[in-house]
């Protein structure tokens, strides 16, 4: 009898685990991006607020005047924390890629770990906004038939790797087989 | 042919005279209130303008129905339409989802019909054939369906596609056969019972006013006057809220007649039928409708079955497909759901195991999620507000406060014990079911290899606990399993990413 070569066929018991898998930081770059974006904005939106209350050229209605220190106080409340997230959450984004999948960890109290299988990709594009085009990341996006609201995204890759990864995709066999 | 192509052009332009109609009878009212006001009608001009809207509009549907041209050609459907926006749909056969025959009751006098043809892409690339015959429309159908069946073997044809009827027809019938049928009856039940929370209330009705008299006063009590928000009338605020009351009433009447009128309205003379690969729901009282879905596209099946339908023990089926195909469409005529309204439970196993062979809804395995997930929603949801009423009630002294905080959050803490009663998983070879539910029950199964992608989810807190939550994300929509076993969630993933992977099978 004729061995196919192809042919794989693990014991159940002995499946590939997600769970002891290795992950790949992402850049490095994202967090000090996320970090520096949080902190210019606190800035100048509280730089803005200063500056209209602080304006000589018109007098201000006293409630807004009264107003002034609560809202400079939660634009800064909300800075510390969006900072502190992204100061402790973004070194824990993860991702692995393997033969037939590719799976994402990320997330600070709410960990979470999602794994799209390479033969169910629709497509897949590679975004980079103006911020993260000057750091030089890259954002992946997955589309599978799970909808937009399930989009598969690694952020903060290296242009380089996000192109590679795109292009694994793309190469795959799963996906050049016809299936969907 | 060209007798039928003279009668197809035909009724394009009777379909496009009744656009015109539709158009001028919303206008109606706009011109009938301006014609009032400014005493338009004593001059003639308006009679002109009149006659120049009609005309115009007249042309315009005219003109619309020369630019509509369509053809099938080499596999592929071409429709040419618009005027001043031209649009050119070029669609090949193996892209079309969904072949659906709509009967607006225009055409059906005359045996005519539109062909809508569901694609997995955007609403813009839906494609409609208005007014073939009825013939020609179930002879094009089944072309479109044949080639998708012999998708491998079939190699494109060169020439025009000038559908055999005879043949095709012949094929369409012959292995048709009807699993389900809905009686009038099933369908007044399944009007009743999507309107549930308006019957409620309706039989609430007649201790409306004793409970506008309680709450009324205890509002006084608190130093509330309503009188005062519905300002000084001559009548006394009760006396106004009971009208509103009884108004809102007779409303909720009327929906619940509504509902079953509008369930007999898309279900009457339900059929569910199957050929070799699909699935047929046809029905409709006067617009009869079809929708075919083929048989491996079905994603999920999905019993759902509220506490009305659990008095009356019935249940509502549906096969579930792709989601991407719903173009915001209203539900029951939404071809990515297939409904089979208001069935028995037993019917509802039969119809599921002829979907998905050898599933069993109803077992008595489901794991229950972990009895941590009740304490998870009372620390997330529901302590703050429980904690803040109670404050104000106990430090104002305000025992009916109290007492109204510990019968609401009662109420809700048993919805969610309810909850995580119904919540559970189940898995046996090739199918993974969930269970869940509040007052209702829904049983959901669906086939391991078409999951999209799988999620794991856990807190710090679950973590400690050794806990889980899955979401398994299918074309049709995600599935959430929160609370469950940590070793069990990741064989639960692994397995999944493994039949995905390993079978390599397609989900469509």
């Amino acid at each position: 009898m004729e061995l196919n070569e192809d042919f794989s066929n693990q014991s159940v018991a002995d499946l590939p685990k997600l769970e002891s898998q290795p992950m790949v930081d992402i850049s490095p770059k994202y967090r000090r991006l996320n970090l520096l974006v949080t902190s210019i904005a606190v800035v100048v939106i509280i730089g803005i607020l200063s500056a209209i209350r602080f304006q000589p050229f018109f007098e201000l209605n006293h409630g807004l005047i009264l107003a002034y220190p609560f809202s400079v106080s939660i634009v800064f409340a909300l800075g510390v924390w969006s900072f502190v997230y992204h100061f402790f959450a973004d070194p824990l984004i993860g991702y692995c890629l393997r033969e037939q999948d590719i799976s994402l960890k990320k997330g600070l109290i709410f960990r979470s770990l999602s794994c799209q299988p390479i033969l169910r990709i629709q497509h897949v594009e590679v975004k980079r906004g103006p911020l993260m085009r000057l750091a030089g990341l890259s954002a992946l996006h997955v589309f599978s038939a799970g909808g937009a609201l399930h989009t598969f995204q690694i952020p903060g890759l290296e242009d380089d790797t996000a192109q590679q990864l795109r292009q694994f995709i793309l190469d795959h066999k799963a996906l050049s087989e016809g299936q969907f | 042919m060209a007798d039928a192509v003279l009668h197809r052009d035909c009724y394009f332009s009777i379909k496009n005279i009744f656009k015109t109609a539709q158009t001028l009878i919303y206008a109606v009212p706009a011109l009938a209130i301006t014609a009032n006001v400014t005493d338009m009608l004593a001059s003639p001009l308006s009679y002109l303008v009149l006659f120049g809207a009609v005309t115009v509009l007249s042309v315009s549907g005219l003109v619309s129905f020369l630019m509509y041209r369509f053809r099938i050609h080499n596999e592929h459907v071409e429709i040419r339409s618009g005027v001043f926006q031209r649009a050119h749909i070029n669609l090949p056969f193996w892209r079309i989802q969904n072949v659906k025959i709509e009967h607006p009751f225009y055409y059906r006098p005359f045996g005519y019909s539109v062909v809508v043809l569901d694609t997995a892409g955007s609403a813009k690339e839906e494609a409609n054939i208005v007014a073939v015959t009825t013939e020609y429309a179930e002879a094009l159908k089944s072309q479109v369906l044949s080639h998708q069946k012999s998708e491998t073997s079939n190699t494109a044809t060169s020439e025009a596609v000038e559908v055999e009827k005879n043949d095709t027809s012949h094929l369409n019938t012959l292995d048709e056969t009807v699993i389900n049928r809905r009686s009038i009856g099933d369908i007044v039940i399944h009007g009743f019972t999507n309107n549930r929370v308006w019957i409620l209330l309706g039989a609430a009705a007649p201790f409306y006013d004793t409970l506008v008299e309680r709450v009324g006063g205890w509002l006084t009590s608190k130093g509330l006057q309503l009188d005062q928000l519905v300002g000084e009338q001559t009548i006394a605020w009760w006396q106004f809220g009971l009208y509103a009351f009884a108004i809102v009433m007779m409303l909720m009447a009327l929906l619940a007649l509504l509902s079953v009128g509008g369930a007999l309205f898309t279900f009457y003379g339900y059929t569910l039928s199957k050929t070799a690969d699909r699935y047929i729901r046809r029905s409709g009282l006067l617009n009869k409708q079809e929708v075919s879905m083929r048989a491996t596209r079905i994603q999920v099946v999905s019993a759902k079955q509220d506490w009305l339908d659990k008095i009356l023990k019935r249940v509502n089926l549906y096969f579930e497909q792709n989601a991407s195909l719903d173009h915001g469409a209203p539900e029951l005529m939404s071809s990515n759901r297939l409904i089979v309204p208001s069935v028995t439970v037993e019917e509802t196993a039969t119809l599921a195991q002829e979907v998905l062979p050898d599933c069993n809804l109803y077992r008595d395995d489901y794991r229950s999620i972990n009895r941590r997930y009740i304490w998870h929603c009372f620390l997330v949801g529901l302590l703050a507000p429980f904690a803040i009423a109670m404050t104000i009630g106990i430090v104002g002294q305000h025992w009916d406060v109290i007492a109204g905080t510990l019968a609401v959050t009662a109420a809700i803490a048993g919805i969610i014990v309810l909850r995580w009663w119904r919540w559970g998983i189940a898995e046996d070879g090739d199918y993974i079911y969930v269970r869940s539910g509040r007052v209702g029950i829904d049983y959901k199964c669906f086939q391991r290899f078409k999951v999209q992608q799988v999620v794991i989810r856990q807190s710090w807190f679950m973590k400690r606990r050794g806990l889980a939550s899955v979401k398994f994300i299918m074309a049709s929509g995600a599935i959430t399993v929160p609370f469950l076993p940590e070793d069990y969630v990741w064989s639960l993933i692994n397995k999944t990413a493994y039949s995905v992977e390993s079978t390599r099978r397609s989900w469509m």
